[in-house]
């Protein structure tokens, strides 16, 4: 998903607008002050930000697999609603919410959609008649179903993005027993994006820059190729850097976390409730089938 | 590390006895051919300051590093705390967790030091590893971060810190493990003047608790105002030089042999003349 | 080829979550086992250049979307093991702090692109790169392997789409899921692959080998194989004397029916095959030079061709990107 928040007026003052250079066709998908506003949100007090890390990602899986089991289209748009819902008890405004996921997830399903809806591609019963490209019932149907369970699960997953922090993540994954390896490259990650990412764009910025003076294709192309060899170079260095601190604090491969956000019965019940929804959503799903 | 009776080395009795580190003939190498550090007799006692001065390129943080058993010898002897420090000795859990509990090592540059995703974790880290309970991390977190007045930055990621807080960050990270002994690689270089004035206060400190504190640089000024002894390191990667701070800064064509200080011609504000005489550029 | 969440049913997507926990497993003992702990920092910086470069992605209609990935570049640099944990780590940040990426599709994402794609990039390289030294090679080796490499993760992506209206739908018909069939889903993710993004990520890998082969070439020092990987160009070779039996098959593979053979079966021909179908005249259509009658020796003849061009076009690339370095990685010292 690509775009600026649109979340409140207060935070867009603070958040660059990436300038149309940035949106180039193969789009740089975000920018350095889009992943520090999600830091910002996450940090908000609001609802889903005050549960701990472990059972939030256990309901939003829930959510998910609830959502990849309804087929119809009824029971997904509540769905979507639930969502809505928990991101404005989050301090998100639903207009921007709604806005993040119809704007990409939901266009682009549209989009995908479309030529599924036709004779052309899901035969049944006519209900619109365009020649070859008539719309037929279950196209139709299957690709409302569709639109409606991608955005839904675009929704959910939006929830997650903008109330889980990385270390949220982290103490999620390795309080459900992921191998140590895996959170130590998790933990250390964040920075290596954070940097290649001002790279990159960096990188960028001044290739636009030298395209107003007049180098030639292949002398700009040498110097893209030598900007990423250095820095691919550099970051290698770096890495065997950054063991040596690690093992200059003893680290010895084992990834120890301090226990963090311990679990109150009360999120357990969030959970409880969460699984219900879900319950009752099922049943609904195959009675309106019926 | 293990003796032939089966018992492990007890650190803190051979601490009150030997000196911290005693390197004898020691090379290294980090690849055949290109060698770091040749022929180095070395001393260091407890609570000593020391600086190890010599130009870019001189071996200084390869010195370190194998004080810190990041890198081993090629050839020669390296004790510390009386134990021969070895690949094999630092697998040893016990003493490897004895050891880096003891040494403390603060990198030239603070981002390859701050790898946690903010500051509290990254002050958390070495306590952590070395298995403290949970409690105690945090105690000795807030401790730290009080007395380095980063209380603030706790929650901050560090890419959003500036240069002189990450420094502060790096510097708390590798105090929360209580060393005795801290190394430190050119730290003064990226800060400006009025944290160098504060990293000069932190370091009398230190010296009031009794510490050992092994600097590398190649600023004199740091050398002069903390040092009790002083080693100089020429291009060849030797020891050419070992003193007191005094006798070592007096001996002029030495340091400028190993690029340390330079002559050029320049004028004293109001004096009118121009003339030379070494000085280093701070 | 990142597949969102609500393309896949529950049959499918299930397997693919469970599958991949073991293999999460495994790969985190291997890499503990064999490459120790320093490789940490390295993995990190393996999934954040992965992250990166995934960011650049396009959407695919009839697929999902289209994008290098990254994972043969640090299949090659640090195993595949390790790019098993690598390419995970970015899908899984991916989708949960940036919500690029399916919840429940995360064990398909990670299966076609950090599990398919490293093996087959891994082992294709190690089968053209041998145990030479030349860079060169290393560096072209490195190109076809990545290329062949994310084809084939486009493809296994392709099928888990396509096979989604066969296995759920409802009575009328009506697709559950994603609702292109298999011969929409898979050439759809195949030529995108093929025709650009395979070629983004071969430059970018044989780009970033090139670079570290001029500067530090101590990433590149790769382990002796345990067994030797004859047996994998015998393979090859094996494959390439097989390709003439498809000459014996009847009939015309699914889904590969040309226009006239399209009119016949279904009544009409698509108005697009009729428009592009005759766009494009192969060098060697239907595998068969015009000037061998053979079939058999003709397919023969196409296999090789085809084979040796891929590997040639890469040569000429990595010539390209190294030309300037030392030819002996092992020469170049970097303190």
């Amino acid at each position: 998903m690509t775009g600026e928040h649109d979340i409140a007026p207060a935070r867009q003052a603070r958040i660059r607008r990436p300038s149309l250079a940035h949106r180039t066709a193969w789009g740089i998908g975000r920018n350095i002050a889009e992943v520090l506003a999600n830091e910002e949100l996450a940090a908000r007090q609001g609802f889903l930000q005050r549960i701990e890390p472990r059972v939030r990602l256990l309901a939003v899986l829930l959510f998910a697999v609830t959502a990849s089991l309804l087929h119809s289209p009824w029971s997904l748009a509540a769905m979507l609603a639930l969502a809505a819902t928990l991101a404005a008890a989050s301090q998100v405004r639903v207009r921007s919410f709604m806005r993040k996921v119809w704007g990409s997830a939901g266009i682009f399903v549209i989009l995908l959609a479309a030529p599924a809806a036709t004779r052309l591609v899901t035969p049944g019963r006519v209900l619109v008649s365009l020649g070859a490209l008539s719309l037929t019932v279950p196209g139709v149907l299957g690709a409302v179903t569709l639109v409606l369970r991608v955005v839904a699960a675009a929704g959910i997953a939006l929830l997650i993005v903008w109330t889980m922090r990385w270390n949220d993540l982290l103490s999620a994954l390795s309080q459900l027993r992921l191998p140590d390896v895996i959170v130590a490259t998790l933990a250390m990650a964040q920075k290596q994006i954070v940097s290649l990412m001002r790279t990159v764009e960096q990188i960028h910025l001044a290739r636009e820059s030298r395209t107003l003076s007049a180098g030639t294709t292949a002398e700009n192309r040498d110097w893209v190729i030598g900007r990423m060899a250095f820095v691919v170079h550099k970051s290698v260095r770096t890495a065997d850097e950054v063991y040596d601190a690690m093992l200059a604090r003893g680290f010895d491969g084992t990834m120890r976390l301090l226990p963090r956000d311990r679990g109150r019965a009360r999120d357990w019940f969030y959970l409880l409730a969460a699984l219900t929804f879900c319950a009752a959503m099922m049943a609904l799903d195959r009675g309106a089938l019926r | 590390m293990t003796q032939p009776n089966g018992g492990s080395v007890d650190l803190s009795r051979a601490h009150a006895h030997a000196a911290d580190f005693v390197l004898s003939g020691v090379c290294q190498q980090y690849r055949p051919g290109v060698p770091s550090l040749v022929d180095i007799d070395l001393t260091i006692g407890c609570g000593e300051h020391l600086v190890i001065a010599g130009a870019n390129g001189s071996g200084k943080s390869t010195l370190l590093k194998l004080l810190d058993g990041l890198v081993f010898p090629s050839a020669g002897t390296l004790t510390a705390f009386g134990a021969p420090l070895t690949e094999a000795a630092l697998e040893d859990p016990v003493f490897r967790r004895e050891f880096r509990s003891r040494v403390g090592f603060v990198f030239q540059e603070a981002d390859v030091q701050l790898f946690c995703s903010n500051a509290f974790d990254e002050l958390a880290f070495g306590p952590l590893q070395l298995g403290l309970p949970p409690d105690e991390v945090r105690e000795r977190v807030a401790e730290v971060a009080h007395s380095l007045r980063i209380e603030k930055l706790l929650d901050r990621a560090p890419y959003t810190l500036s240069g002189g807080e990450k420094k502060r960050v790096a510097i708390g990270s590798v105090l929360t493990m209580r060393p005795h002994v801290l190394l430190m690689d050119e730290p003064t270089n990226a800060l400006d003047p009025r944290s160098q004035v504060w990293f000069l206060e932190v370091l009398d400190e230190w010296k009031r608790n009794g510490d050992s504190v092994i600097i590398s640089t190649h600023d004199l000024t740091v050398a002069e105002e903390i040092a009790d002894r002083m080693i100089v390191l020429d291009e060849g990667h030797r020891v050419v030089a070992e003193g007191t701070p005094d006798e070592v800064l007096s001996q002029r064509e030495l340091l400028l042999k190993v690029n340390l200080i330079h002559e050029h011609a320049h004028r004293h504000a109001g004096s009118g003349r121009t003339h030379t005489h070494p000085h280093a550029h701070m | 080829m990142h597949i969102p969440d609500g393309y896949l049913g529950p049959q499918t997507y299930a397997i693919l979550d469970v599958a991949i926990i073991p293999i999460w497993g495994i790969a985190a003992s291997k890499v503990k086992k064999s490459l120790k702990t320093r490789q940490v920092p390295l993995m990190a910086l393996g999934a954040a250049f992965s992250f990166v470069i995934m960011m650049f992605n396009v959407p695919v209609i009839g697929g999902s979307t289209g994008h290098a990935v990254g994972a043969t570049l640090i299949a090659v640099l640090l195993g595949p093991w390790a790019a098993v944990i690598s390419v995970s780590i970015a899908l899984v940040v991916q989708a949960l702090l940036f919500g690029d990426g399916g919840i429940t599709a995360i064990g398909a994402n990670c299966f076609n692109m950090a599990v398919v794609m490293p093996f087959v990039g891994y082992y294709t390289y190690r089968l053209i790169a041998g145990d030479g030294a030349r860079l060169a090679r290393k560096v072209a080796a490195s190109g076809v392997a990545s290329y062949l490499a994310i084809v084939a993760a486009s493809i296994v992506a392709g099928v888990e789409l396509g096979i989604q209206p066969l296995i759920a739908h409802t009575a009328s018909g009506q697709p559950l899921y994603a609702p292109y069939p298999l011969t929409v889903a898979v050439p759809a993710m195949a030529l995108e692959h093929l025709f650009f993004f395979g070629w983004v990520e071969a430059i970018v890998t044989m780009g970033v080998v090139a670079a570290l082969g001029r500067q530090d070439s101590a990433l590149l020092a790769m382990k002796p194989a345990a067994r030797p990987l004859r047996w994998l160009w015998a393979g090859l070779g094996g494959l390439v004397l097989l390709t003439p039996i498809g000459v014996l098959a009847p009939g015309t593979a699914w889904g590969e029916w040309s226009a006239g053979e399209m009119g016949s079966r279904v009544g009409f021909v698509p108005e697009g095959m009729s428009k592009v179908g005759g766009l494009w005249s192969a060098a060697i259509p239907d595998y068969a030079p015009a000037f061998i009658k053979n079939p058999l020796v003709g397919y023969l003849v196409a296999a090789v061709v085809g084979s040796a061009l891929i590997i040639a076009l890469a040569w000429g690339v990595a010539a390209f990107l190294t030309r300037g370095a030392a030819d002996d990685p092992a020469e170049l010292t970097a303190v």
